[in-house]
């Protein structure tokens, strides 16, 4: 709700401040999440007149992402670094409605302008490679068999003139297996006007993002012409992330975790069993007391000065009963709907803020857990969840199967879901299936599944593209399964690691906007969980060996064959003797006689001989 | 051998029973279709049926099934089973099409038992061709040879071919040469090696001509044929072109087949050899694998001339261990051939050594697969000393019937050497 609110500020702020052709803003939105998390969304975000920006001409756009663009002729520009699991089922919807999040690991997708689909795919070359030196990550390993082109999934966010759109080619690359660090922080930082030195991005820290339960940094770039206007380029740079309080708040010079001692334990005291030595541990952790510098190990070191006054820069979603301290100078506002407050940082003043834990009611045991919910605001239900998970053993072949979730009781639900597996999983399409729990017959899957888009894999060549459109009934669970089967590589195709498995990328679900009237496409994305693939492995230690006993398999079979067919069959007793045998008669004749002239100088007799004896 | 009379009685019989073995397992065992098809030893990429089932499923919705790593088999099996009633909804139409084939095939087999070819052919008349086995004991050892009834269980559309290649013969030894063309043709269209086996069989057909229509020159006669064959494989990839749309089914049926890019284990010597092998190398060793393939046809034509059926039967066995996608059903058809030549068996020196380690790989290469893939407590070289044991007794029969045969020839020059002891020089 509050989004709701700054965005119309923001819509209005523009409005009134058209001329400006290039401003920019930064907003920190902090939300107390049930179960002692707390999600922090930084957003950052510079205009800059389409026409400045081609005449090389940056102001707040960062200039080495922007040349970057330019020459690989990048209309439009999205991506995403993640790490870890939205707990969906005690988070509730995502943050942006998932608009700004990928799966794990870094996810990529851009419109580039070109004429024929072998020249985007040249600039989509350039473009990971010039990506994967400017943010330090293996973008370059997005090749062709990890490269798909979406055909359902992905709309334009920009607006695009006419005469473009149709030389757009949206391509869409992923890496599940990337590990997202402090090295992708920096040059991410760095692009910002005010980098980290100030504003809200001096709270943004590598020990602090990564050892977040749930981070996701986005970067998207997309042209906006608003009616009647000039055209600009926007670069939203977008950090989510899910700290765990009790985790954040372990001070640095300790930070090795230890059983805490008994008496620090908490409780549910309301089990009939709680005692002194016996405890179940509270749900509900109680510890939603904290301020920013425990959990960033900082405070905000003043307002970035470039940054639009009209935005404030920190705002808290928390009820109005529930009392925050802030540092001296600070303006709080409190929105219309009693449920977020927003704060206006003067300039040269440091921010904290301090939020102590709710007000319990002593003596109202059974009842804790009901109390602290009401000092948190709500968060939606998201519109779906899933999860997805492979099924079946071995390592020969297998199946995936998506549990789709529609918790909405009256509406139903319209999505596509992307699947972009690599080439070594060979599915098969006719196992698909889709049914509805409960149901077991084949019908249910022709009224769920709409359209299917399918490109199947090519070895070694291009990965399987499945993008399936779906609708899923008011309250109902799906199951979308499908059967594949595991390829055996080249030994030197397996990674160093090649037991851990190979990541298998996350699903990209989007459901679609059922209010046509709205430009937007999707109402709301989500990523499952990406997998992790075992394949058979060869033994890695003996190339030499293997081919060496087939070479002898192969050599005995071809001997044996050789020889029985050009050789003459003889009786057992005739024919000349094997040359080995008359060799070795030959010598043996030979040694006799050497001997016997070596014993007849010896004794110095010189006597006539016999000659040695026939060879038998 | 009275017991073995052909007689119609019996060759019903015996056909009813087979067909009816293979339809109860089909129905009485509803796991065990799916799970034969599953096997490594019996589904190989080029014949799978799932992976059929899938190009099925991918050309009846229109997504060329070439343009994916998935299917690898000739086009002219998607119309034949589309036009099937669909195998999800009426399983039993597909069932019978594949027992037909296998009592297609048992036809054929007794054909070519009874024309005694295998002891008496038109330059060559075995001394022991009294012994030989009657046609209902040859097409009984194919039907209910526990490999042949796999892999038609496991629907590996290999029993295709193998009907196509016993009708070529069939039809050789019945004096159609034409027909044996085109059986023969169907054969390489479905598979590609059998095309290997071309020369043998012009050799066959031209030794069985009928006297009245008889061409004289061989030469004459092999370019005829030849000329035959050429066309009919012509047509058939001119409706291949048809059905697939595009000539993108070449590289993915037969470039396959040459250039190995799906590893998936088998039983023979190839996919573990190039997982291992080097890359620079890589292209190398296959030309070399397959030079060795195609080596042996040059010379047992030539040294076997007045017995082109032993030929064809040893380039069965041959092709069955060192073919790049080799399943049982390979070996289950030069099992089938091999009983055509039980005159000669008592010239054999290691069958009791072949029986065994036939055997001993027929029953630890499923257990060593097992532990490998599932158990996780062995690793491929399980399955890979498995694939050469199973490998070597297959060749080493196969020498042993050239020895067998050889010797047979050479005991028509020097009956007195029947019963003793000899060696070659």
């Amino acid at each position: 709700m509050h989004r709701l609110f700054s965005f119309l500020l923001l819509a209005l702020l523009s409005l009134n401040s058209a001329s400006a052709s290039s401003e920019y803003h930064e907003q920190l939105v902090l939300q107390p999440l049930p179960l002692s998390a707390l999600l922090a969304s930084f957003n950052f975000r510079s205009i800059t007149a389409l026409s400045a920006f081609e005449a090389h001409n940056f102001r707040f756009f960062p200039r080495s992402l922007g040349q970057i663009l330019q020459h690989a002729d990048t209309r439009e520009l999205h991506l995403r670094f993640t790490l870890g699991r939205w707990d969906a089922e005690s988070w509730g919807a995502r943050p942006w409605d998932g608009a700004r999040e990928g799966g794990t690991g870094v996810e990529l997708w851009a419109w580039l302008e070109a004429e024929t689909d072998e020249e985007a795919d040249q600039k989509w070359l350039t473009l990971t490679n010039a990506l994967s030196g400017l943010f330090c990550a293996s973008l370059n390993f997005i090749d062709a068999t990890r490269t798909t082109r979406p055909v359902m999934s992905f709309q334009p966010e920009g607006d695009h003139p006419n005469s473009t759109v149709n030389n757009m080619h949206l391509l869409y690359g992923v890496l599940p297996h990337e590990v997202v660090c402090t090295e992708n922080l920096t040059p991410f930082l760095k692009l910002l006007p005010c980098k980290s030195k100030a504003g809200i991005a001096t709270l943004l820290d590598g020990h602090k993002l990564f050892d977040a339960s749930w981070q996701s940094m986005a970067i998207d770039v997309r042209p906006v012409c608003p009616d009647g206007e000039e055209c600009r380029l926007e670069i939203e740079q977008t950090i989510d992330m899910v700290l765990d309080i009790e985790r954040s708040k372990r001070p640095r010079d300790n930070p090795i975790p230890r059983p805490s001692p008994g008496h620090e334990l908490k409780c549910d005291t309301s089990k009939p069993y709680h005692a002194d030595d016996t405890c179940f541990p509270a749900d509900y952790s109680t510890s939603q007391d904290w301020s920013l510098s425990q959990l960033f190990g900082k405070t905000i070191e003043r307002p970035c000065p470039l940054t639009d006054p009209g935005v404030p820069p920190v705002c808290l979603n928390v009820p109005d009963s529930r009392t925050v301290f802030i540092s001296h100078g600070v303006v709080e506002k409190k929105n219309p709907d009693g449920m977020s407050r927003c704060f206006d940082i003067p300039p040269e003043v440091d921010f904290n803020l301090s939020l102590p834990g709710p007000e319990q009611k002593e003596g109202e045991e059974g009842n804790v857990q009901i109390e602290v919910t009401s000092d948190l605001v709500k968060s939606k239900t998201p519109l779906l969840y899933a999860e997805r998970s492979f099924t079946g053993h071995g390592q020969e072949r297998g199946g995936v199967q998506t549990m789709l979730r529609n918790p909405s009781p009256d509406n139903e639900v319209e999505f596509i879901y992307m699947e972009s597996l690599p080439w070594f999983m060979r599915i098969y399409l006719h196992t698909m299936e889709a049914r509805i729990e409960g149901s077991h017959g084949h019908n249910s899957s022709n009224s769920l599944i709409e359209e299917v888009y399918y490109r199947p894999a090519l070895d070694r060549a291009r990965g399987t593209q499945l993008e399936v459109r779906m609708r899923i009934p008011p309250a109902s669970t799906v199951f979308l399964t499908y059967d594949f089967e595991k390829s055996i590589l080249r030994y030197t195709e397996y990674p160093p690691d090649a037991n851990r498995g190979f990541d298998v990328a996350a699903a990209v679900i989007t459901i679609l906007n059922s209010d046509k009237s709205s430009p937007r496409f999707a109402a709301y994305n989500l990523r499952t969980t990406s997998l992790l693939c075992s394949l058979p492995t060869p033994d890695f230690s003996m190339p030499y060996n293997v081919i060496i006993f087939t070479s002898t398999a192969i050599a005995l079979a071809f001997g044996g064959m050789f020889n029985i067919l050009v050789r003459r069959f003889v009786a057992a007793d005739e024919g000349p003797e094997s040359n080995l045998k008359a060799a070795g008669q030959r010598l043996k004749g030979r040694l006799a006689a050497l001997f016997e002239r070596l014993r007849n100088k010896r004794t110095g007799i010189v006597a006539e001989k016999q000659p040695a004896p026939a060879p038998q | 051998m009275d017991g073995g009379k052909v007689t119609p009685g019996r060759t019903m019989a015996l056909l009813a029973g087979a067909s009816v073995l293979r339809l109860a397992m089909f129905t009485l065992l509803p796991g065990l279709p799916d799970l034969l098809a599953g096997r490594v030893e019996i589904s190989t990429p080029v014949t799978s049926f799932k992976r059929l089932q899938e190009g099925l499923f991918l050309y009846n919705h229109n997504v060329s099934p070439y343009d994916g790593g998935v299917y690898h088999q000739a086009p002219l099996l998607l119309p034949l089973f589309s036009l099937l009633p669909s195998f999800a909804a009426f399983p039993l139409a597909t069932y019978m099409l594949y027992i037909g084939a296998d009592l297609l095939s048992a036809r054929a087999l007794l054909r070519i038992a009874g024309s005694g070819e295998a002891g008496e052919s038109a330059l060559f008349a075995s001394p022991r061709r009294e012994k030989r086995a009657s046609g209902l004991v040859v097409a009984a050892l194919f039907l209910f040879n526990p490999f042949t009834i796999a892999s038609c269980v496991g629907r590996s559309t290999g029993v295709f071919t193998t009907c196509a290649i016993l009708h070529a013969i069939a039809r050789a030894v019945s004096g159609a040469p034409l027909g044996a063309m085109v059986a023969l043709s169907f054969a390489a269209y479905l598979s590609m090696y059998p095309l290997l086996l071309l020369p043998p069989l012009l050799l066959l057909c031209y030794d069985r001509q009928l006297p009245k229509r008889a061409t004289r020159s061989l030469t004459q006669f092999a370019t005829t044929h030849l000329a035959v064959a050429a066309g009919v494989l012509a047509a058939l990839f001119w409706m291949s072109f048809l059905v697939a749309g595009s000539w993108e089914f070449l590289p993915s049926t037969y470039g396959v087949q040459l250039t190995l890019s799906d590893l998936a284990p088998n039983v023979g010597l190839w996919w573990y050899f190039f997982v291992e092998m080097f890359d620079s190398f890589r292209s190398f060793f296959l030309a070399v694998f397959w030079l060795h393939l195609s080596c042996y046809v040059g010379g047992l034509t030539v040294r076997l001339r007045r017995q082109p059926l032993a030929v064809l039967t040893l380039l069965l066995g041959i092709f069955a261990v060192f073919k790049p996608y080799p399943s049982i059903s390979d070996t289950s058809l030069f099992l089938a051939l091999v009983p055509l030549y039980r005159h000669v068996v008592p010239l054999m020196r290691y069958t009791f050594v072949v029986a065994a380690v036939i055997m001993y790989a027929t029953f630890l290469g499923p257990a060593f697969y097992h532990l490998w893939i599932y158990a996780g407590s062995g690793n491929a070289n399980f399955f890979y000393a498995i694939t050469l044991v199973w490998g070597l007794g297959q060749s080493l029969l196969v020498c042993d019937l050239t020895f067998a045969v050889l010797r047979d020839e050479w005991e028509v020059e020097r009956p007195e050497m029947v019963g003793k002891e000899i060696r070659q020089i």
